[in-house]
């Protein structure tokens, strides 16, 4: 890990993470001593073990509930971190679904739900958060993306659609906020070894090199969310100022074929 | 080329763009077809009936995006959210589904987005704007992948700048002395891309299929930080370049 800088102070508010990918984040920015802000929507139970285990090593979070599609609750998040820690420093925008639908399969309702959550409720956080942002000396936007925001992923259109939406969401931001101070930078995630997913898969994965290679090794190509929490606890440090309105992928190579 | 059983349908003819594609395409024999005022393209039954009677024909779909909302992040309303929200990326997604489902059952058949430079390059103003263009890149390149095995060719065309008026505009990085960021020092005029627009309809094209095709005349290809000299002359300067 990476020196510290002045986490002591800092806050952070992560969306979904009461599992998954967020709880990943949560671990490194609450160990690194980031006080945190859980968010979760329907599964209090697993958030609720996730604030035990960080207070049993000393790490401040609280929780607190909501639909991050829902303009109320959204407000209510946002103010509920400034009463409890009087600033916020760190958006990690990662609430997120993946219906895993073909184009045919979706309807007109199913995909501006899919849009409202995926890039609406990361859209509506930003204007949530921003003023208190901008207070901060050293403001961070990261929005949880997918290598799907770069290639298809022909098993779910709408989620892809929604991934380029986030990319381009982040280069926007971050050219338009960039006299603020605040960065700006998406994850491009690969697989992630998360509790289950929102929706079933409809295929079977496999690794190119191995099709013609029966004796070639297939490695594990996936990711921890604690890997992802260490690359945006470096992205949120003074060290990571400089990478501005990016896509960082982290899949272990991955999409190299 | 002479195609005057074919329809192509132009979804939104609001830009220049779009209306000078339209000209140029009828002109080559094309039957260039528009939906209703009424009808709305992100409601899946509207855009299905309108495209119902044409199904016999119907050789090739245009989808341009809508035209620029310009705006920074706190300076968009809801209701801009929910407008731009519509007619880009549901809008697209719609469109997509009917059209390809038809183009499927056909066995053939061209869809092409006219969309921005603006799905790669911010412009700092134009928060929902690009973030529907890079939305419906993505769409394009799922769309290739779902559709082209039965035949249906799917293009996406980041386009260059061409209104003078929004060159005129000082809400971007990217448009400050836009006309001489083109390699040809002058912005393109509004019909640029007819041309490539009726390739693409042929089968010619189709090793362009499922990449966005950047067709911005260079813009894009400017470094804007540099100032140049060439053999010593101050060759240009943005900081001296101010637009009356």
């Amino acid at each position: 890990m990476i020196s510290p800088n002045s986490e002591e102070n800092r806050v952070a508010l992560v969306t979904g993470s009461g599992k998954g990918v967020g709880a990943g984040v949560i671990r490194v920015l609450t160990r690194a001593g980031i006080k945190c802000c859980i968010n979760c929507n329907t599964n209090r139970t697993m958030a609720d073990q996730l604030l035990e285990e960080v207070q049993s090593y000393g790490g401040e979070a609280f929780i607190y509930q909501a639909d991050v599609t829902d303009p109320a609750q959204r407000k209510g998040m946002v103010d509920a971190v400034i009463e409890h820690y009087g600033k916020l420093d760190i958006l990690v925008n990662n609430a997120a679904m993946q219906p895993n639908k073909f184009i045919d399969q979706y309807t007109e309702e199913s995909f501006r739900w899919l849009w409202n959550i995926n890039i609406g409720g990361y859209f509506h956080m930003v204007r949530e958060c921003l003023p208190y942002l901008k207070e901060s000396p050293q403001g961070r936007i990261i929005n949880l993306s997918s290598v799907h925001g770069k290639r298809p992923a022909t098993f779910d259109a709408g989620y892809a659609t929604t991934k380029g939406a986030i990319r381009q969401f982040t280069r926007e931001l971050a050219l338009e906020l960039l006299s603020t101070g605040i960065t700006v930078n998406a994850i491009d995630l690969g697989g992630c070894k998360i509790e289950f997913k929102t929706g079933k898969a409809q295929f079977q994965t496999f690794h190119p090199l191995e099709l013609n290679n029966p004796s070639w090794k297939r490695p594990d190509l996936t990711v921890m969310p604690e890997e992802v929490g260490h690359l945006i606890y470096y992205l949120c440090s003074k060290e990571g100022k400089a990478i501005n309105g990016h896509g960082v992928r982290i899949d272990n190579g991955l999409l190299l074929t | 080329m002479k195609d005057t059983d074919k329809i192509v349908v132009i979804t939104d003819l609001r830009t220049e763009e779009a209306k000078s594609a339209a000209e140029y395409l009828s002109g080559l024999g094309y039957e260039i077809v528009t939906p209703p005022a009424d009808v709305h393209l992100w409601k899946e039954e509207e855009i299905a009936a309108f495209a119902a009677p044409l199904k016999d024909r119907l050789y090739g779909v245009i989808h341009p995006a809508p035209p620029v909302t310009k705006g920074g992040i706190l300076e968009v309303s809801e209701e801009d959210w929910e407008r731009t929200s519509n007619e880009g990326a549901i809008a697209a997604f719609m469109v997509t589904k009917v059209f390809c489902t038809i183009f499927r059952e056909k066995k053939g058949g061209v869809l092409i987005f006219l969309n921005s430079i603006h799905a790669e390059k911010p412009m700092g103003k134009g928060i929902l704007y690009s973030l529907n263009c890079g939305a419906v890149d993505m769409l394009s390149r799922e769309a290739a992948q779902d559709y082209s095995e039965s035949g249906v060719n799917v293009y996406f065309v980041e386009k260059g700048i061409t209104d003078p008026e929004v060159g005129k505009s000082d809400v971007s990085a990217l448009y400050y002395g836009v006309d001489l960021r083109y390699p040809r020092r002058k912005m393109p005029e509004a019909g640029y891309l007819n041309g490539l627009l009726a390739f693409l309809l042929t089968d010619a094209a189709y090793p362009l299929t499922g990449q966005p095709i950047t067709a911005d005349a260079g813009l894009t290809g400017f470094y804007n930080q540099h100032r140049f000299k060439v053999e010593g002359r101050e060759y240009f300067d943005f900081t001296k370049f101010r637009r009356k």
